[in-house]
């Protein structure tokens, strides 16, 4: 059995100047329609290539497959360690289901996973700024292209679960999809349990806040479970 | 400057007829109108300039042609301008998509994969590559797709700028490749056969931002696919570093071109027809042209 695999969830508010200048932790976006929405604050920290190629979120979406980007995203964005939001892991679980609907390993493009705030592409808010969005080029063999191919799979990720929001076929950038498949869960934040929201309890500069997140829930659960004060 | 007929006749293809320049241009000049009519050329641009010699000699070069894929070209010298910048690295990775959009009505189009030479690049749809191997693709296989990623990832702009940094005019971009609607507005990027030539003669006296970046541009024109225009008119053993440029109605080719024990000399030749007329071989008889009439000289 291979070692359990742990990531560390940071508050990115305790990052450095550049990258909290990059990532604008519980900064306030508009997007298109000028909704305002509050920007996540916690990650998980990922060490290395190494780190993000073999941790797994779920069977078949390791983290890697999130933070595909290409030179629109930050240089100090792509430079390890690299940051995501923890809502990813959300995002991974509705994509396992939505890959079991659709019968097919599911692809996301480059630039399709988490792009900051940042991101050349970021020019209004979009789910992708939360890791909780998705654009998929390839299912199985196929390439994501033409109209009856896209609201196919549009169809099956709708049918897959309410929470899924796709784009219709079309042509306008930002409200339409025309060689992909896009999938989001809109604007989740999640704060991991052992963090805990108060900023002025811990001072950053003294005390950086992180956890250490277990993701092996199997094993997790053949482990007796510590009393309290342990 | 005076120029007489080559004393080692050993090594020249022909012989030299005459020892006076103004007789090899004379005699230049008809075979080069002897060609334009054989083939049915509608125009026909020449520019040449050789670093040994320093001689100059063009026709019709002030014509402004559609440039095909010689605009490639312009999108090298954009490219390595960012690189000697700092603002772009060979190895920055780029989104391989074909998603694009018209610089006139700012509609997405894509371009048909299936008239692109290069499944190097669309193979990789989804993906990243470098920018170095899109350059690379760009110009020794005509890559479209590649031309476009690499436009956009530098900007039509920026395109501009360095060649107006270069102070190259005869040179117009302003658009990528397969923009429809662009090309039904009668938006077209252009060229002129002096234009392209000193484009090549800043890369070949390593002006080009850097010697570094001239090299590095050099290296990747050594290596074109292509040879049936510049090339098929020379020797085997010549390199040539250059760009061809295809469409139905016109055939292009633009080169440095590299002998044994001399400097290298620049030839840009343009050609149009009709499109039932075919492209024919006009440009390799004028590079033969061009090799033999140098062959038969030599400069004092």
């Amino acid at each position: 059995m291979s070692e359990p695999q742990s990531i560390k969830v940071v508050d990115a508010c305790d990052l450095d100047d550049e990258l909290r200048f990059l990532l604008k932790p519980g900064g306030m976006v508009l997007d298109a329609q000028k909704r305002r929405h509050r920007l996540p604050r916690y990650f998980y920290e990922i060490p290395s290539h190494e780190a993000a190629m073999s941790i797994r979120l779920t069977q078949h979406f390791g983290l890697n497959e999130f933070t595909l980007v290409d030179l629109k995203e930050e240089q100090r964005l792509q430079e390890f360690p690299r940051y995501i939001p923890c809502a990813v892991r959300v995002l991974a679980f509705y994509l396992e289901q939505f890959r079991k609907d659709a019968g097919g390993s599911v692809h996301i493009a480059v630039n399709g996973g988490y792009r900051s705030p940042s991101h050349k592409l970021s020019e209004y808010a979009t789910p992708h700024m939360w890791a909780t969005a998705a654009d998929i080029y390839r299912i199985g063999n196929t390439i994501l292209k033409g109209k009856e191919t896209i609201e196919k799979y549009n169809a099956i990720a709708e049918d897959s679960s309410d929470d899924l929001h796709v784009l219709p076929y079309g042509h306008v950038t930002g409200l339409n999809a025309d060689d992909h498949v896009h999938l989001d869960l809109g604007y989740i934040t999640v704060i991991p349990r052992e963090i805990s929201e108060d900023r002025m309890e811990v001072p950053q500069e003294n005390k950086p806040r992180f956890a250490f997140e277990d993701r092996r829930r199997v094993e997790r659960r053949s482990q007796p479970v510590p009393e309290e004060g342990e | 400057m005076a120029l007489k007929a080559r004393k080692a006749h050993e090594k020249l293809p022909v012989s030299p007829a005459n020892d006076s320049v103004a007789a090899s241009e004379i005699s230049l000049y008809r075979n080069v109108l002897k060609i334009k009519e054989e083939h049915d050329l509608e125009e026909l641009g020449i520019s040449f300039w050789d670093a040994q010699t320093t001689i100059q000699w063009s026709y019709n070069a002030d014509h402004y042609f559609h440039a095909a894929s010689t605009m490639k070209l312009a999108v090298l010298i954009g490219v390595f301008r960012e690189i000697d910048r700092g603002t772009l690295a060979l190895d920055s990775p780029v989104h391989v998509r074909n998603r694009f959009t018209s610089i006139v009505n700012q509609e997405t189009f894509m371009l048909d994969l299936a008239n692109d030479a290069d499944p190097d690049v669309y193979g990789h749809l989804g993906k990243t590559l470098p920018v170095g191997e899109l350059a690379y693709w760009m110009i020794t296989k005509s890559s479209n797709l590649a031309t476009n990623l690499l436009v956009d990832v530098v900007t039509i702009e920026s395109i501009q700028q360095a060649l107006d940094e270069l102070e190259i005019d005869g040179v117009r971009v302003l658009r990528g490749v397969e923009d429809q609607a662009a090309f039904e507005a009668g938006l077209n990027n252009e060229v002129t056969a002096n234009g392209l030539q000193k484009m090549l003669r800043v890369i070949a006296d390593r002006k080009a931002f850097s010697p570094e970046a001239s090299e590095e541009m050099l290296k990747i024109m050594l290596d074109q696919q292509y040879r049936s225009g510049i090339p098929a008119g020379l020797p085997k053993a010549a390199r040539v570093a250059h760009k061809t440029g295809n469409i139905s109605t016109v055939h292009h080719d633009a080169g440095i071109v590299f002998l044994e024990g001399r400097e290298p000399y620049v030839l840009v030749i343009l050609t149009q027809f009709r499109a039932e007329t075919g492209r024919g071989s006009a440009v390799a008889e004028v590079s033969r042209d061009i090799y033999n009439t140098l062959a038969g000289l030599t400069y004092e």
